[in-house]
């Protein structure tokens, strides 16, 4: 899905966070991949699973949030595990 | 990871001339290392002021005393003095009987501009209660400026070797490596056996670490019982009881620098999930180092390092919550926490922070 990954860099850019302010978030919310790794998913080098991809979606959406927008960016584990509650 | 601390919990804030370390639960031996690692990260950054807010902690034993007054020793050499905030009677007694209370300032809520409040009942602000400065700040700020930054990054090292050594299921003993002036020591290690081990390392001139720093790719030793490399260290590791090692290289600018070492008592303790893990530990350690190198450790990447290390570990504690309350994997919790903060309007590690804290406070309420 070469599409999500140009979403994450181009959302990346939009926000202008540098590659490792993002990894720093997407730490923080548990990501498991290196800076470099990370670095190759936006790139299109390396294809993330859909939790991996997730949490990078979530560190650049609290970003949009904190510049007072909502969740551009789409989560790929929203479409089929929605929480029966 | 974080059942091993019980409901022990560590806190950061920072005011303009102040870092605060809250702490909640016990400091035993099982958390002082925690508790030490971060003193010890707020201790080297700097600051004029070090309070650590003990209002809501259980007790303290050995290994707890021995971090405060390891801590006062080192503030000592620049002047500094640790402040003790909101201490119990309690604690104020053990204080005494060991002497540290001459080594220590005791804040005494009664003595402040705040009015006399128990410990519970303080608020948020008054926990940033400017306290009183030592006479001679300027000559310390003086003295702290003109230090090198050693001490910081051995400071940030100490702490990620903690953190592995918590994390890493298996882990019996962690250590970082590096090459200072031209020759490899360890500058960071959880314990004394770890220590030994890179010594023995050193004095045989061959082992996973030395090769990891030499290579700049991991070394993993399963079973040390059946390992042919390495002849003149093996029988050594062997005989302090260490069974299976796995070396990680740290990198800065694409050369090695030095190695984190993580040892285990059990042979095949590091499947791919602790390899994945000890990576991301070392590129953490190697994160410290580049940026080292680049002249850019400050007081504000110190920061930004323990805030996400903090910040991560409350996040990991709320899924787990999640997790073991609704029966669900990993990803699900995470999900969840993503779509629930997403809908409070908060960051995740709010939303996290909250989760943590009712349930610790359902916890005591079932007491």
């Amino acid at each position: 899905m070469s599409e999500t990954v140009d979403v994450l860099e181009q959302a990346r850019r939009e926000v202008g966070l540098s590659l490792a302010d993002l990894w720093m978030r997407y730490f923080t919310l548990g990501g498991m991949s290196t800076a470099l790794e990370v670095e190759a998913i936006l790139y299109g080098a390396l294809i993330a699973n859909a939790h991996d991809r997730d949490v990078i979606a979530v560190a650049l959406n609290e970003r949009f949030a904190e510049l007072g927008g909502d969740h551009p960016v789409p989560y790929a584990g929203d479409d089929d595990d929605e929480p029966d509650d | 990871m974080s059942h091993r601390f019980g409901e022990f919990e560590i806190a950061v804030g920072f005011d303009v001339d102040q870092a605060i370390l809250v702490v909640r639960g016990d400091v035993d031996v099982l958390t002082a290392p925690t508790f030490g690692a971060m003193l010890g990260v707020l201790v080297e950054q700097g600051h004029p002021n070090v309070v650590v807010d003990v209002g809501a902690l259980g007790f303290m034993d050995a290994a707890g005393l021995g971090v405060i007054a390891e801590m006062s020793a080192r503030l000592a050499e620049t002047s500094r003095m640790l402040t003790m905030r909101a201490v119990s009677r309690q604690t104020k007694r053990i204080l005494d009987i060991t002497g540290l209370n001459e080594l220590v300032r005791l804040e005494e809520p009664f003595n402040s501009n705040v009015p006399a409040l128990g410990a519970e009942q303080r608020s948020d602000d008054d926990s940033l209660a400017v306290v009183s400065k030592p006479a001679d700040l300027a000559a310390d700020l003086a003295r702290v400026g003109s230090q090198p930054n050693h001490n910081l990054i051995d400071a940030a090292l100490r702490l990620v070797t903690v953190l592995a050594g918590a994390t890493v299921e298996g882990a019996d003993g962690v250590s970082v490596t590096l090459e200072r002036h031209g020759r490899l020591s360890t500058v960071a290690s959880t314990n004394g056996t770890v220590l030994l081990m890179d010594d023995h390392q050193y004095e045989t001139g061959e082992g996973p670490c030395l090769a990891a720093a030499a290579d700049g790719h991991w070394f993993h030793s399963e079973s040390l019982a059946d390992e042919a490399r390495w002849p003149a260290f093996v029988p050594r590791a062997l005989e302090e009881g260490i069974a299976s090692i796995l070396s990680t290289p740290l990198m800065a600018a694409e050369r090695p620098l030095g190695a984190l070492n993580i040892y285990s008592n059990t042979e095949r303790a590091f499947g791919p999930r602790q390899q994945e893990l000890a990576a991301l530990f070392a590129s953490q350690a190697s994160g410290i180092l580049s940026d080292a190198g680049a002249d850019a450790v400050d007081e504000q990447l110190g920061r930004r390092i323990l805030d996400g290390l903090l910040a991560r570990e409350t996040i990991a504690r709320a899924e787990g919550m999640l997790m073991a309350r609704e029966h669900l994997n990993a990803e699900k919790a995470a999900a969840i926490m993503r779509r629930s903060a997403r809908t409070a309007g908060v960051a995740v590690v709010q939303h996290a922070a909250e989760i943590v804290a009712s349930v610790a406070s359902e916890l005591s309420a079932d007491r």
